[in-house]
Formats: structure tokens, C-alpha cells, sequence
């Protein structure tokens, strides 16, 4: 069996007296799409934001490639070249071009020359169908285009891990798609992601693994098979079936068996 | 008595008025480059996490934003021979005096427009593995600088005008220079109001360069980038 590229052991986070991460353990394997769900404030940005020290975690051990990343003595610069975040907010670089967004790292953090650098970018550009925008800046841009720019960012600086933050949260419903297509065809390629996300449908369809948070600790985590259809937890069972009637009564077009089996639950309206 | 009004004395003391016209755009423009460096320094430290930097640099804004800058200029110049620190030229005090003031108040508007960026700029930056200093220098301080330049023109144009403050102890730049000829012709109000005039089309340029540098450098796509 593989080593796990990411173990997180009892990972502890609090701020001030907001208890917000209270012991996470999860296992990441190389080319594993990993989807994070459940309500808001369970966590799920933080952890994430603790895997490449945007928050510091206080407790526990984040063992990436064979180092405790959580420990404050790691080159946390070498760690975040390997294991990128994307954002809610795509947060490009407002005063550069897309093509210049990208390079600006490979250049500064990779110490690659210019040349080297744009074309890398461009070949990126490729990847997410972006190439005719390499000289637009992100405020000439629609969202989805933008995330789109920020993931062929965090792409291009070959990392061993990416991390998505609500990377469709802060979209128009019709730009999701395209911001999911890509994340689809990089999961295909065999990135290894961890995604945290309301879009139950690229959980269902893409993870390997879903985990499912609720007030700071997982309270199910499983396949998407056992997490969708067949839901132990009972806040798991309610989770979805509130998210669910949300987004199915935005999209009739969601099959039937999307939604979790509702065997004891009440509440029929 | 009443005295005719003779503007002749423009065109005779001309090449005296642009002596002095010289000496304050050299003053200012000094001041104003070492103030605007000196201003991101400050306010670098303005937003250190270290208490004690962060406390030097309140105290050194707040001193020289909350005093007169005439004091401040006597201080530099008759103040510190006292202390055995002697600056002999009237020019390098004023110098010293003007650029330190507008340090301070440079260090503010710096610090406003480093805070005007999101914190998503630096957390996009240090997540693809910059350090710090290299998300200041290539993501904040670029965005930070054109969003502050309207604040940055004011105080361009304040200093202009309060480089005249150093007539005090001597220096002769354009008020002192209006100032002798007024008072070796008696004709103060063609002088002054020539004086006037030249202090406007100084920073009336400044104001006219600023907005073109403000349109040159606007990021396409963000605000204020297609208006007008």
C-alpha cells in the first residue's frame, strides 16, 4: 500500500476561546480528490488554511512528505511551493496581467528567467482554456475566468497538492461550471486535491473521499457512495438533506437517488 | 502714502525671481523624494508587528504631524548646534526639516494604501511560497502606491507650498527673494502676487503630472481606470 502524501493527526485550532478545529485526523493519498463538506463554521476553511500555515495550527501534526509541516521550524516557503491554495476570492493580483499573475512566482519563488517563466505561464493559460487572455487583467475578467487564472497559477508552480477554498462559493451559478470543468480535468490528471466545496455534485461525481465537518471535527468521512446514498452520521443525514433540497429546488435536473435515504427523519415539507 | 502700482518690476528683477523660483523647487522636490522614501520606511514600520518598531514610528509620526513645522525647522537649525550638531547651511537644515515632516505624513498615506489592499493580495502571494518581503515589494507596495496617489499629490503640493517656511532662517528661495525686492521697491503687490503665481503653476503641475502618472499606471478593469 502507498504512503499517504498527507496524514493530519489530532489537529487542533482555536482562536481565542472559538474552539474551531478540535482534533482532525485524515489521510490523503497521492492523485486522491479529497472533498471537505458541511455547514459553515464546522471548520473546513480552517483546516485547510492550517495545512499550508495561512492559520497556524496550534496542536497536532500535519506530516506532508515525511515532515511535521504543522511545527513551526519547517520552511513553510519550500512547503507552500508544493501544496498551492486556491481561493473563494480567486485573489489574483489586481496590477498584473493573467499571463504575469502566474509568472511572477515562477520567477520569484522558482528563480526562473522571465522567458522561462511566461511560457510556463502560457502553457498553463492552456490548461484552464485561457490562453487568449494572457494579457487581460483580473479586473477585465468575468469570476470564472479569474478562478480559472488563479488555479492555472497554483498549477504552474507544480505542486505536489492543491488546495481548493470554496473555489465556486463567491460565483454566479452560471460560472460554476467552467470553474469546475477544470477542476475535473485536473483531477483527471491525476493531481492529488483537497477541495472544500458546497457542490455536492463535484463531490459526488470527482472525490474519492468525502469528509463530512461539524463543529470542528469530522463526523463521517467515507466514499461518496457511502456518504451520498447511505449516511451514517445523523448530522450528516441532516446536512444533506438541507443542502440538497436547496440546490435541487435551484435544479430539477438533479437525480433522485442525489438525495440521502430520509428513513427516520421527520420533516415533510 | 499711495504708491503707483508698477509691474514693470517683474521683468527687471526676472532672472532674481527665477533664482529664487529654482531654489524652491530644488527644495521641495528633495524633500519630497526623501520624504516619500523615508514615508515607506515609516510606514513599514507602521504596520510591524514588532511593538517596539511599531511604537518608535508612532511616536516619530505623531511628533512631527502634531508640532508646527516652523518649530521644526528652528529646531534643526538653532537647536541642534546646541546638542554640538552643527548645520551650517540654512539650505541643509531646512532640507533636513522638510523632508523628516514629510516623512511622517508620507508614512501615513503609504500605510492608508497599504491597507486598502485586501488580505487575500499577501495570503495569494505567501501561499504560492513568497516571503513576506517579496509579497510587499511585487503585490502590495505596486497596488498600495497607485491607490494612494491622490493623497500623494495633496501632500506633493502642501510641501511645494510650506518649502517657503524656510525663509525663516535664511534660506533665499522664491518667498524670501519677493520678500527683498518688495522691500527694496516698495512694490509688495505686483511682487507678492507674481510670487503667487509662480507657487501656482508649481503645483498646478504637480497636480496636472500626478493625474497623468494616476491614468498612465491605472490597472485596467479596476476603478477609475476608464473614467473621465
Amino acid at each position: 500500500m502507498t504512503e499517504p502524501i498527507i496524514e493530519i493527526i489530532d489537529l487542533k485550532k482555536s482562536f481565542g476561546d472559538n474552539h474551531v478545529l478540535k482534533g482532525i485526523s485524515l489521510r490523503v493519498m497521492p492523485q486522491e480528490v479529497v472533498t471537505i463538506i458541511g455547514p459553515s463554521g464546522s471548520g473546513k476553511s480552517t483546516l485547510l488554511r492550517c495545512m499550508n500555515h495561512l492559520n497556524m495550527p496550534d496542536g497536532g501534526k500535519i506530516i506532508f512528505q515525511g515532515h511535521d509541516i504543522a511545527s513551526k521550524d519547517i520552511d513553510i516557503n519550500a512547503v507552500r511551493t508544493q501544496m498551492n491554495m486556491v481561493f473563494q476570492c480567486f485573489n489574483l493580483f489586481m496590477h498584473l496581467t493573467a499571463k504575469r499573475n502566474i509568472a511572477l512566482a515562477l520567477m520569484k519563488v522558482k528563480k526562473m528567467g522571465k522567458a522561462e517563466a511566461e511560457e510556463r505561464a502560457m502553457r498553463a493559460l492552456e490548461t484552464v482554456g485561457l490562453q487568449n487572455k494572457a494579457d487581460a487583467y483580473p479586473g477585465e475578467l468575468s469570476g470564472g475566468q479569474q478562478q480559472r487564472v488563479a488555479i492555472a497559477r497554483a498549477l504552474a508552480m507544480d505542486p505536489k497538492v492543491i488546495l481548493f477554498d470554496e473555489p465556486t462559493s463567491a460565483l454566479d451559478p452560471e460560472l460554476i461550471g467552467e470553474v469546475l470543468d477544470v477542476m475535473k480535468k485536473l483531477a483527471l490528471s491525476g493531481m492529488t486535491m483537497v477541495v472544500v466545496t458546497h457542490e455536492m455534485g463535484f463531490a459526488r461525481e470527482m472525490a474519492d473521499k468525502v469528509v463530512f465537518m461539524d463543529q470542528g471535527v469530522i463526523a463521517e468521512q467515507g466514499t461518496p457512495e457511502e456518504i451520498f446514498v447511505n449516511p451514517q452520521n445523523p448530522r450528516t443525514k441532516v446536512f444533506l438533506k438541507r443542502i440538497l433540497k436547496e440546490v435541487g429546488s435551484m435544479d430539477p435536473g438533479i437525480p433522485t437517488d442525489f438525495l440521502p435515504s430520509s428513513n427516520g427523519e421527520q420533516d415533510k415539507s | 502714502m499711495v504708491m503707483t502700482i508698477d509691474w514693470t518690476i517683474i521683468p527687471d528683477y526676472f532672472p532674481i525671481f527665477m533664482k529664487g523660483l529654482q531654489t524652491t523647487i530644488e527644495i521641495s522636490v528633495i524633500s519630497i523624494v526623501i520624504g516619500f522614501i523615508g514615508g515607506i520606511l515609516i510606514g513599514m514600520c507602521r504596520i510591524s508587528r514588532n511593538p517596539f518598531v511599531y511604537g518608535l514610528s508612532t511616536v516619530y509620526v505623531e511628533a512631527f504631524r502634531g508640532t508646527p513645522l516652523l518649530i521644526q525647522i528652528f529646531l534643526v537649525y538653532l537647536g541642534l548646534p546646541q546638542l554640538g550638531i552643527y548645520v551650517d547651511s540654512p539650505l541643509v537644515a531646512g532640507l533636513i526639516a522638510l523632508s523628516l515632516n514629510s516623512a511622517a505624513y508620507q508614512s501615513e498615506i503609504f500605510r492608508g494604501g497599504v491597507q486598502s489592499i485586501s488580505v487575500g493580495q499577501i495570503e495569494a502571494a505567501r501561499s504560492l511560497g513568497m516571503t513576506y518581503n517579496q509579497s510587499l515589494f511585487n503585490v502590495v507596495i505596486p497596488q498600495a502606491i497607485r491607490n494612494a496617489l491622490p493623497p500623494y499629490t495633496n501632500e506633493f503640493i502642501t510641501m511645494i507650498k510650506d518649502s517657503s517656511l524656510v525663509m525663516t532662517i535664511g534660506v533665499l528661495e522664491l518667498t524670501l527673494r519677493g520678500k527683498l525686492i518688495s522691500a527694496t521697491t516698495g512694490q509688495s503687490i505686483p511682487v507678492l502676487l507674481f510670487v503667487a503665481v509662480l507657487y501656482f503653476v508649481l503645483t498646478f503641475s504637480t497636480s496636472r503630472i500626478l493625474r497623468y502618472v494616476e491614468k498612465r499606471f491605472a490597472i485596467p478593469g479596476m476603478m477609475g481606470s476608464d473614467s473621465r
